[in-house]
């Protein structure tokens, strides 16, 4: 597979690209170990002024323990959703349904104060824009030591200590001055580091990055990617990685799941994904990244129509109102089912190699 | 490039570092503009009992008096002059610290302001105190669960509180404490040098009528500002993703930012608490400036109300010269300036 054949535009760090992908696709996990995550069924609901809004829908798939997964989807198809639903990062007007068992043990419907301890600790979460995503008042170190003492016994000299250690494992230089400084003070790189620093505090088994490049210029997200990548090999951490940016999903992932209105639509690893794709959609996806190799001033190619109405989704295929070989057929949903070794998708009309 | 050396560069360097600073430079900057803003003030009131028919010597001799007396006594306190000159005449004495005397009482006005000050000065400490001290806590209560029991309780207590004027409020608290419960005194003060306690209980119903629509506002205020902060905030999501507890989620995180808010509110709301002393003190006898303040209006003793006015300018400059510099403490990215 190469750059040319998949259609990615030219990436800062594509020649990564071609040379992890193959190595890092390794074959399906098999299920033969039980898997870190598994995510059966999850609905995410939200009450909205008396309409309900459906943002998740029957979401399945499953993390084995040290592997790297990217959940993609435009805005709106409940990729974010699904993920804050298993930490209970969710307003109140969220009704959360289905299973969601993390190490063998069910997070949907955990209490409150339960599922603060598991913050952080279990699962950590990573968010897309830094500068938002700390607290403009307060200096760096003790936002990292707050969540360094969140879950264990420490005082202040051994969480500083502790601080300086996360920091330097981000390559954050200087880490001791970093501490006593306000994130308006660091770039925004920088600041995407520091929130890593706060992820790994209390070593999670389970780093999720929201978006976490994506506020973030292409070089600054190429090195935040292969910082995610190295601790993620370093530390044994499972990623699950979400993004709208499919050449990112491609360079790093190991799995990929493409959502669409709420429910997974593909579901492979990644080098099979983007070499045989299967659903209408992932194919519009790909199809509407710009490449260098068009004609200049040719218009975008870009999918026709809208993302549903998650107030009122159609019956049938969500994707069937803007897809080119939709018919009759697909007012039936199509059983998301492992219809190749690996390759998971559901769609009625999969699109055919070479197409 | 050339430039002149300064005579000692290490001097010059840690007077620009001093002047450089922008908590001073604010300072310079807030004082700076004060002048205009008093200047402006007291022409104001000047032009504005200069309309007022009837003047101080009309009052000081009262309806039998002639007009040749009038006259006369207006010659001697110099209010045959024009507006003007008359104003001039004032402001030449202010700037050098003299305030003039009353044209009622002939005493010069300083004396009496002090310890009026004193007395207006204590009623909207505790009247701030008061507000300020029970609007926080009440309105963290409401806002770690908003819409619960305690919140709805505070906003039905808010919006009554809102609704009713404090001088309502006022005579409602000397009907029920003073008449019907006599606990407290209905009119009165006692000072501090009579024993803290007395001094206190005398000033109970007025501290608290002015305090209650103040607690009200503030309450409700911080309250929405807080419940904004819990569930817009991305740093509040990533506090919440640590793992830490819902107290300290409110408390370190969202408070520390609201604070903002309500600084500038209390702020500007100074100078409503100020106005309100007069009425009150009106109403529960207190020697206070506000009460002065009406008296000199009703005598026309225009050097009485010009100084109170400017007394009253000066303390809402400063309360907002407080304010800003409280951000700069509160708000590290004042402090160091935006870069």
């Amino acid at each position: 597979m190469s750059v040319e054949e998949t259609g990615y535009p030219p990436f800062p760090a594509g020649e990564t690209l071609l040379a992890r992908t193959p190595d890092r696709a390794r074959p399906d996990q098999g299920g033969a170990a039980e898997p870190l995550l598994e995510v059966t069924d999850l609905r995410v609901q939200f009450r909205r002024g008396g309409r309900r809004v459906n943002a998740v829908n029957g979401l399945s798939y499953r993390l084995p323990a040290g592997r790297m997964l990217a959940i993609i989807g435009e805005s709106g198809s409940g990729k974010s959703v699904s993920v804050r639903a298993l930490m209970g990062l969710l307003p109140e007007t969220a009704t959360i349904t289905g299973s969601a068992r993390f190490d063998g043990s069910e997070l949907v419907g955990l209490p409150e104060p339960e599922m603060r301890g598991r913050r952080g600790a279990d699962i950590a979460m990573v968010f897309q824009d830094p500068t938002r995503s700390l607290n403009p008042t307060m200096k760096i170190g003790l936002q990292i030591t707050e969540a360094v003492r969140a879950h264990a016994d420490m005082d202040r000299n051994a969480a500083r200590d502790r601080a300086i250690e996360l920091l330097q494992l981000v390559k954050l230089p200087v880490p001791e001055r970093r501490l006593v400084e306000y994130p308006h003070q660091l770039s925004g790189g920088m600041r995407q580091r520091v929130m890593i620093a706060i992820a790994l505090a209390a070593e999670p088994r389970l780093l999720i990055a929201d978006e976490a490049t994506t506020a973030l210029d292409v070089t600054t997200q190429a090195q935040i990617m292969e910082l995610l990548l190295e601790l993620q090999e370093r530390l044994g951490m499972a990623v699950l990685m979400i993004s709208h940016d499919l050449g990112l999903a491609a360079t790093y992932a190991e799995d990929v799941i493409v959502m669409y209105a709420g429910r997974a639509v593909e579901y492979a690893p990644a080098g099979t994904l983007f070499e045989h794709v299967r659903m209408p959609y992932t194919q519009a996806l790909l199809g509407a990244i710009p490449r260098l190799d068009r004609e200049p001033h040719a218009p975008m190619p870009s999918t026709p129509g809208q993302a549903p109405d998650l107030t009122a989704l159609p019956a049938g295929c969500p994707f069937a109102p803007r897809c080119t070989s939709a018919d009759e057929q697909c007012a039936d949903e199509p059983p998301f089912a492992e219809h190749e070794p690996g390759h998971w998708w559901a769609c009625w009309h999969p699109v055919r190699d070479g197409a | 490039m050339t430039t002149t050396a300064p005579p000692d560069p290490r001097e010059s360097r840690v007077l620009s570092r001093v002047l450089g600073s922008p908590s001073v430079r604010l300072i310079g900057k807030r004082v700076l503009m004060a002048v205009p803003i008093i200047l402006g003030v007291s022409i104001l009131t000047f032009w504005v009992l200069s309309l007022i028919p009837g003047n101080a010597a009309q009052q000081v001799l009262g309806p039998d008096a002639t007009a040749a007396q009038v006259r006369a006594l207006e010659q001697e306190l110099g209010l045959d002059q024009p507006a003007v000159t008359r104003y001039l005449d004032w402001l030449g004495g202010a700037v050098q610290g003299d305030l003039g005397n009353s044209l009622i009482s002939g005493q010069p006005v300083s004396g009496e302001l002090g310890s009026r000050l004193a007395v207006t000065g204590e009623l909207v400490g505790l009247a701030f105190v008061i507000s300020i001290g029970l609007a926080v806590p009440v309105a963290l209560l409401a806002a770690y669960k908003p819409n619960r029991l305690v919140d709805r309780i505070s906003m039905v207590v808010s919006i009554t509180g809102l609704s009713v004027a404090n001088y309502v409020l006022a005579l409602l608290l000397v009907l029920v404490f003073a008449v019907q419960m006599t606990v407290f005194p209905a009119i009165g003060f006692v000072p501090l040098s009579e024993g803290v306690g007395a001094n206190l209980h005398s000033l109970a119903l007025p501290a608290a009528a002015i305090a209650f629509p103040l607690f009200c506002f503030y309450t409700r205020f911080l309250r929405g500002d807080l419940v904004d902060q819990m569930q817009g905030e991305d740093y509040i999501v990533t506090a919440r993703a640590k793992g830490i507890g819902p107290w300290r989620v409110l408390l370190r995180h969202a408070f520390r930012n609201s604070s903002f808010g309500l600084i500038t509110v209390v702020g500007l709301n100074l100078g409503t608490l100020i106005g309100s002393t007069v009425i009150i003190e009106q109403i529960f006898a207190l020697p206070g400036i506000g009460q002065l303040l009406l008296q000199a209006i009703n005598t026309r003793d225009f050097i009485v109300v010009q100084a109170c006015v400017v007394v009253f300018a000066i303390i809402a400059v400063l309360a907002n010269l407080v304010a800003d510099l409280l951000y700069a403490v509160l708000d590290p990215r004042i402090r160091y300036g935006s870069r």
